[in-house]
């Protein structure tokens, strides 16, 4: 809406917005708007139910810049998603998924075309609404009974007194001459302010003002550090209904979650009542032999193999000389308290009874600390059986080959 | 309003020429001081409806996703059926919009914006699902791009956030479109207007659209960018959510023609729902004269082509699972077809692929009663559909050992009522409060119908 | 604004002379071509030969199945606007008897056991491979060629059939035909589906006879249709310029024809071609990747990239605004564009499984092109001569030219 008013002579009241002419048809109206723009007018405009084809060339209306617009929120959704996707996948905070590139094209696509598409379409409407200059509360035309029928069945050409080739007895006989049904003067609207009135302002400022409150929270709380732990809106399953180990616990007279096994009995599978197979001793004294249910043979030796290369190796070394990694390590920082692993291969062990062997592993010796809890009791065995093998290939000969093996050696 | 004085408000539209009319005749709908008794009825019976799901959802996220009867191995059931229907549902409006305003089709005028609101409705039924269904539902901003407490960003690769894209932005298009082209009437309403209220209300969201020639010619270029943004987009969605299945190496799901077929089954589907709200709407609202025959003809001829298109990609899975040699492909159709869910396949292909074989003839085309029947079962075959793809491809997976057979719970079908609940109270909401026919289209086609260009 | 418009349509909707000229060049060119491309690629059981000429051939099948598939689609659809573009693309489908004489040279290797490019059309290599004896109840000579007389023999008929009633309406003027037509349309248009789906499965698909995909039809389709609209559309602007249906045609015309373009032959091709790609890139099981592999591997890394800029992005843009789809200039640059683009596309669905890493460009492949599209268009402008360039008597002729875009 134009502000310079020109002073109407009709009315003393209000001044004069325009002229306005109403017309029963389409086609009434395209005549009409020819002879005004014939007239040289420029601030003039016609208000049609719908859109009447043909009219903006009546009008002599340009095209809009719309598609431009769109064409260009298009393109910058298109390079926001490339963008972004490429940056938080790629960049920030890359994660290998099913072996695809961290940043993978052909997977960006959909999103790429779903934000274009988005940036465009919130263009075409919000820069529609902008050129068109909507929301308009308030307008002239509204204290006019009979425009009331411009969305309905009715059509209408408003002259406005703004335009420099405005004259109210000219124009008024111009659109008088167009086959008008009638023409009337249009008063500025000067009761509805030209703002919003002031309390909606200060509601919507405050409004908006406590509307940045939550956002603000969130912002220091990602910040500020704070020894209380944090708030559980929804606890999940952080919080739960039961007693975790080595807690207090009212219930009982020790005021221990953990409960003692109860006296006087075994739990299933735990008599272990057999000293060969779970000491090492026959009648008080280390057993010299494998107890009978350990098998001696192949099979046996090989997972003595693997649980060996696991549980030994890191101190004894892959043949059990003593030379693993932990020992390397322990002599190369030469602190001077360490003491060496054996050399399980060394004579004093050769002839060290299996039980006492047995003994050691279960219950560690020196530095070396017990495995009985880790190495289930035919597993120590089959590691004792490997051992026995180790000991055995140090200073073998080659006649301890079978034929066969000595060919395959040439 | 007694039963006499209701008719003759909805028989005789007031206006003393064609236009003022058509304006009446759509408008008087929300302008009448009561509704139709059958729109109380339907209204009750709709919010009953929206209760159930109200209930069904809260005891779902009080006890947990285990009130359904998703168990290993068939870990998507009803959940997902359900979602990919009501995305199907909701592509009718924005395809009818868009599309058919693109090939220039003079009958979308008299459906598109009961079309729409259908759309935006379903497209919000969709929404529920996934949204429900991921186990801890306050947690679904995990899915957007913005900062979380865990300093992660979601997994751009993942097609399940290529849906949370796909659906929002359709979702804001369609809104975006529909509110588009109902500035115009709704300025209309605010015209009409008797009472404060009404014109307050209305004038908001009319924002002063007076009906310029200026802002028509800017409005039209917008609609038809809309249009032709929409187009493709509309197509995207169900081909995204058909990615959700088919970049898996599932048999059944992955297979190239999913996006297309996904495609053709939405506008199938959708289109079937369109038929089955209009027809009753137009009876109960007086709107016979504007939403004609030969609307809903044509409607139906285009739930014959998507339906045979439907039929087609049947008929290539079938073809190709055979062709590929592939031994799980070839064992997953035939578990389809003849397995323990041969009920639910033969169901699909009944209700998609022969009945509406039917509307080859005229007569049925043009029967309301035959066109009722056949769109519900079409909607009734899009749904087994769903089911069929997701449920006999996973419930007998690449391990004996696993399969097992999937029986939904009550929870399971009440949440399903549940969100049609949902979507009739908002259409009967918008059938009582909104202009159910794009009147300035209307009204522009007629001026040059009858100008003669 | 248009109606009652009068056009003199007994002034220039009928070529004779230039018609005649055009299509003695173009069949001796035509066959000039063809004779030398045998010669040069060592005969019709040359491997040269063979393979140049699969791609020359889908190409003119291409070109036919598209113009049949817009007519077919215009009665389908009862358009009004397209009435004065329609017969053009009649003239160019009902040239099917020549595109199944094409189709022998094609088949005959197969046949006589020569083939170099179908491993399931010799039984030796079929007995030797698992998955080719699984495919043999399809993949086999005898259900092929069978198959061949379904497919040639019904796009034949429902071409002819086209043409002819229509050209019976000239002078009888009797409305009914579009009715018959339009009725049809509906069954013919399944059967164009299914029969192009197998026919591209047959004759491109299975040259990878381990390959597979479901939605390989649609894509050769949208490939088709994209054809089908630029030649109609060169076609007109070629009559135009030889100063026919000066009138009858408008840019209004041009401006449909040219967003089908962009719609199928950019949009829509490469929505088919991203959903195949995508799915099976994401999907990667090896049976399937092998048959992007080699397309993305040595040379034809350079094609694949060609195909994806100009098939999708140069031209998304290049027909993006309306202002190029209304000028006849413009319009036939796109044309010219989305045809050459449609035979790289042949040659990449092709070649590749021919030749991995290396693209065998040979001059026979040219010549068995010159050769294929010089018959076709020879044989369509002779067609033409003399008759009637518009369906002067369907009742929606005046809607048609009085047709004008939103």
């Amino acid at each position: 809406m134009s502000d310079e008013t020109k002073q109407s002579s009709e009315s003393g009241e209000a001044p004069l917005h325009g002229l306005l002419a109403e017309y029963e048809t389409p086609a009434q109206l395209m005549a009409a708007s020819e002879k005004v723009r014939d007239g040289g007018y420029r601030d003039w405009d016609t208000f049609t139910p719908f859109p009447v084809h043909g009219i903006e060339s009546a009008m002599g209306v340009k095209s809009t810049i719309l598609p431009w617009l769109v064409l260009g929120g298009g393109l910058t959704g298109c390079t926001v998603a490339v963008g972004f996707q490429w940056w938080a996948n790629g960049v920030d905070y890359p994660f290998l998924i099913s072996g695809k590139p961290f940043w993978s094209l052909p997977a960006n696509i959909p999103i790429t075309f779903e934000l274009t598409v988005l940036f465009a379409s919130l263009t075409a409407v919000f820069g529609m609404l902008a050129l068109n200059k909507l929301p308009l509360p308030a307008h002239p035309l509204d204290l006019k009974e009979r425009f009331a029928r411009s969305t309905d069945d009715r059509f209408y050409v408003l002259v406005q007194a703004s335009d420099p080739a405005f004259d109210e007895k000219e124009t008024r006989a111009l659109l008088e001459g167009t086959g008008a049904v009638a023409v009337e003067a249009v008063p500025e609207d000067v009761k509805s302010e030209a703002e919003l009135p002031r309390g909606i302002v200060y509601v919507l400022l405050i409004l908006a003002a406590f509307s940045t409150i939550p956002f603000a929270l969130a912002a220091y709380a990602r910040e500020a550090k704070s020894p209380l732990p944090r708030h559980h809106i929804v606890p999940d399953m952080d919080f739960q209904q039961k007693f975790k180990a080595q807690r207090e616990n009212t219930f009982f007279a020790d005021h221990e979650a953990d409960r003692p096994q109860v006296e006087g009995t075994v739990a299933v599978g735990e008599l272990h009542d057999d000293t060969h197979l779970y000491q090492g001793k026959e009648g008080g004294a280390y057993a010299r032999t494998f107890p009978p249910s350990i098998a001696i043979e192949e099979a046996t030796m090989q997972h003595g193999k693997e649980r060996f290369g696991i549980y030994c190796t890191p101190c004894h070394g892959q043949v059990g000389e003593g030379d693993g990694m932990v020992n390397a390590r322990a002599t190369s920082l030469a602190e001077g308290t360490w003491v060496p692993p054996s050399n399980l291969t060394e004579d004093r062990l050769r002839v060290m009874p299996v039980g006492e062997i047995f003994n050691t592993i279960t219950n560690g010796v020196r530095n070396m600390p017990g495995y009985g809890r880790q190495i289930p009791a035919e597993d120590r065995w089959a590691i004792i059986l490997y051992v026995r093998a180790l000991q055995r290939s140090r200073g073998a000969s080659v006649q301890d080959l079978s034929g066969e093996e000595r060919a395959s050696l040439k | 309003m007694a039963a006499a004085d209701y008719d003759s408000w909805y028989k005789a539209p007031k206006g003393d020429n064609d236009l003022a009319r058509l304006t009446d005749t759509v408008l008087r709908v929300s302008e009448a001081p009561t509704p139709p008794v059958g729109w109380y009825v339907a209204f009750a019976l709709a919010v009953s409806m929206l209760a159930m799901l109200g209930i069904s959802i809260g005891w779902l996220f009080w006890t947990g996703i285990g009130v359904w009867g998703n168990m290993h191995p068939v870990v998507w059931a009803w959940d997902i059926t359900n979602f990919v229907f009501w995305v199907g549902i909701g592509h009718a409006g924005t395809l009818i919009s868009a599309i058919l305003f693109l090939l220039r089709q003079p009958w979308r005028t008299a459906i598109n914006r009961a079309a729409e609101a259908m759309t935006i409705f379903a497209v919000m039924c969709a929404l529920i699902f996934p949204g429900i269904h991921i186990g801890r539902p306050w947690l679904p901003y995990w899915m957007l791009p913005i900062p979380n407490q865990m300093n992660m960003w979601p997994q751009f690769r993942s097609p399940l956030d290529w849906d949370v894209f796909a659906v929002s932005t359709y979702f804001t298009v369609s809104l975006l479109f529909w509110y588009v082209g109902l500035i115009p009437d709704i300025a209309s309403l605010r015209d009409r207007a008797t009472t404060t209220v009404r014109r307050f209300v209305y004038g908001i969201f009319a924002m002063g659209w007076r009906g310029s020639s200026r802002q028509w010619h800017r409005y039209e270029r917008a609609y038809l960018i809309l249009a032709a943004l929409s187009t493709p987009l509309v197509l995207s969605v169900h081909s995204v959510v058909s990615f959700d299945f088919a970049t898996s190496q599932l048999p059944g799901w992955h297979t190239t023609i999913f996006p297309p077929y996904f495609v053709a089954g939405a506008i199938f589907s959708g289109f079937a729902m369109v038929v089955t709200l209009l027809v009753p709407a137009r009876q109960f609202f007086g709107l016979k004269n504007i939403i004609e025959m030969h609307h809903l003809e044509a409607m139906n001829k285009v739930i014959l082509a998507t339906g045979t298109m439907v039929g087609y990609a049947y008929a290539m899975e079938f073809f190709i699972a055979w062709y590929s040699g592939d031994q799980y492909e070839g064992f997953l159709f035939q578990n389809r077809a003849f397995g323990p869910y041969a009920w639910a396949y033969w169901a699909m292909i009944s209700c998609n692929v022969i009945f509406p074989q039917l509307y080859w003839f005229k007569g049925i085309r043009t029967s309301l009663w035959a066109m009722m029947i056949i769109n519900v079962l079409v909607n009734v075959g899009m749904w087994f559909e769903r089911f069929v793809i997701i449920v006999t491809s996973l419930h007998r997976d690449f391990v004996p050992a696993s399969w097992g057979y999937y029986t939904p719970t009550k929870w399971d079908f009440l949440t399903f009522t549940g969100s049609f609940g949902l979507f009739f109270t908002l259409f009967l909401l918008f059938c009582r409060y909104l202009p159910m026919v794009a009147v300035a289209e209307v009204k522009a086609q007629h001026a040059h119908s009858h100008a003669g260009h | 604004m248009a109606h009652g418009k009068e056009v003199h349509l007994e002034d220039n909707i009928q070529i004779g002379e230039e018609a005649a000229s055009f299509s003695k060049v173009a069949l001796g060119v035509g066959g000039a071509a063809l004779v030398a491309a045998l010669a040069l690629g060592g005969g019709p059981f040359g491997q040269q030969f063979q393979q140049s000429y699969i791609v020359a051939f889908m190409y003119v099948l291409a070109l036919a199945l598209g113009a049949l598939w817009f007519v077919a689609i215009q009665h389908l659809t009862n358009a009004k606007w397209s009435v004065v573009v329609r017969r053009v693309a009649e003239f160019l489908a009902a040239q099917m008897p020549l595109v199944t004489g094409l189709a022998v040279l094609a088949i005959l290797p197969m046949v006589t056991g020569h083939s170099d490019l179908y491993e399931w059309a010799d039984s030796a290599k079929v007995q030797a491979n698992h998955v080719l004896e699984h495919k043999a109840g399809y993949l086999n000579l005898k259900f092929f060629l069978i198959r061949c007389v379904v497919y040639f023999g019904f796009w034949t008929l429902l071409a002819r059939h086209y043409l002819k009633q229509s050209l019976a309406q000239d002078s009888s003027g009797d409305a009914s035909i579009n009715k018959s037509l339009q009725a049809i349309s509906a069954p013919g248009m399944i059967l164009f589906a299914l029969t192009l789906t197998f026919a591209s499965i047959d004759f491109i698909m299975s040259i990878d006879p381990e390959f597979f995909s479901t939605i390989f039809g649609v894509y050769y389709f949208a490939g088709a249709v994209a054809c089908g609209y630029s030649l109609i559309s060169l076609a007109l602007i070629w009559l135009q310029k030889k100063g026919r249906l000066a009138h009858a045609v408008n840019r209004e015309h041009y401006h449909d024809l040219g967003k089908m373009m962009f719609a199928f032959g950019v949009v829509f091709w490469s929505y088919i071609a991203f959903s195949q790609f995508m799915l099976i890139w994401y999907g990667d099981i090896p049976e399937e990747t092998h048959w992007f592999h080699v397309r993305f591997d040595g040379d034809w890394k350079v094609v694949s990239g060609a195909l994806l800029a100009c098939h999708f992005v140069i031209p998304f843009f290049g027909l993006l605004s309306r202002h190029v789809k209304r000028n006849r200039k413009t319009l036939a640059f796109w044309c010219f564009w989305l045809l050459a683009i449609e035979y790289l596309d042949l040659y990449w669905l092709v070649m590749p499984n021919v030749s991995e890493g290396v693209i065998p460009f040979h001059v026979v492949d040219l010549l068995a092109l010159v050769g294929t599209v010089g018959l076709f268009l020879g044989s369509a402008a002779n067609a033409a001569k003399g008759k009637n360039l518009v369906p002067t008597k369907d009742p929606r002729l005046a809607d048609s030219l009085a047709f004008q875009n939103i």
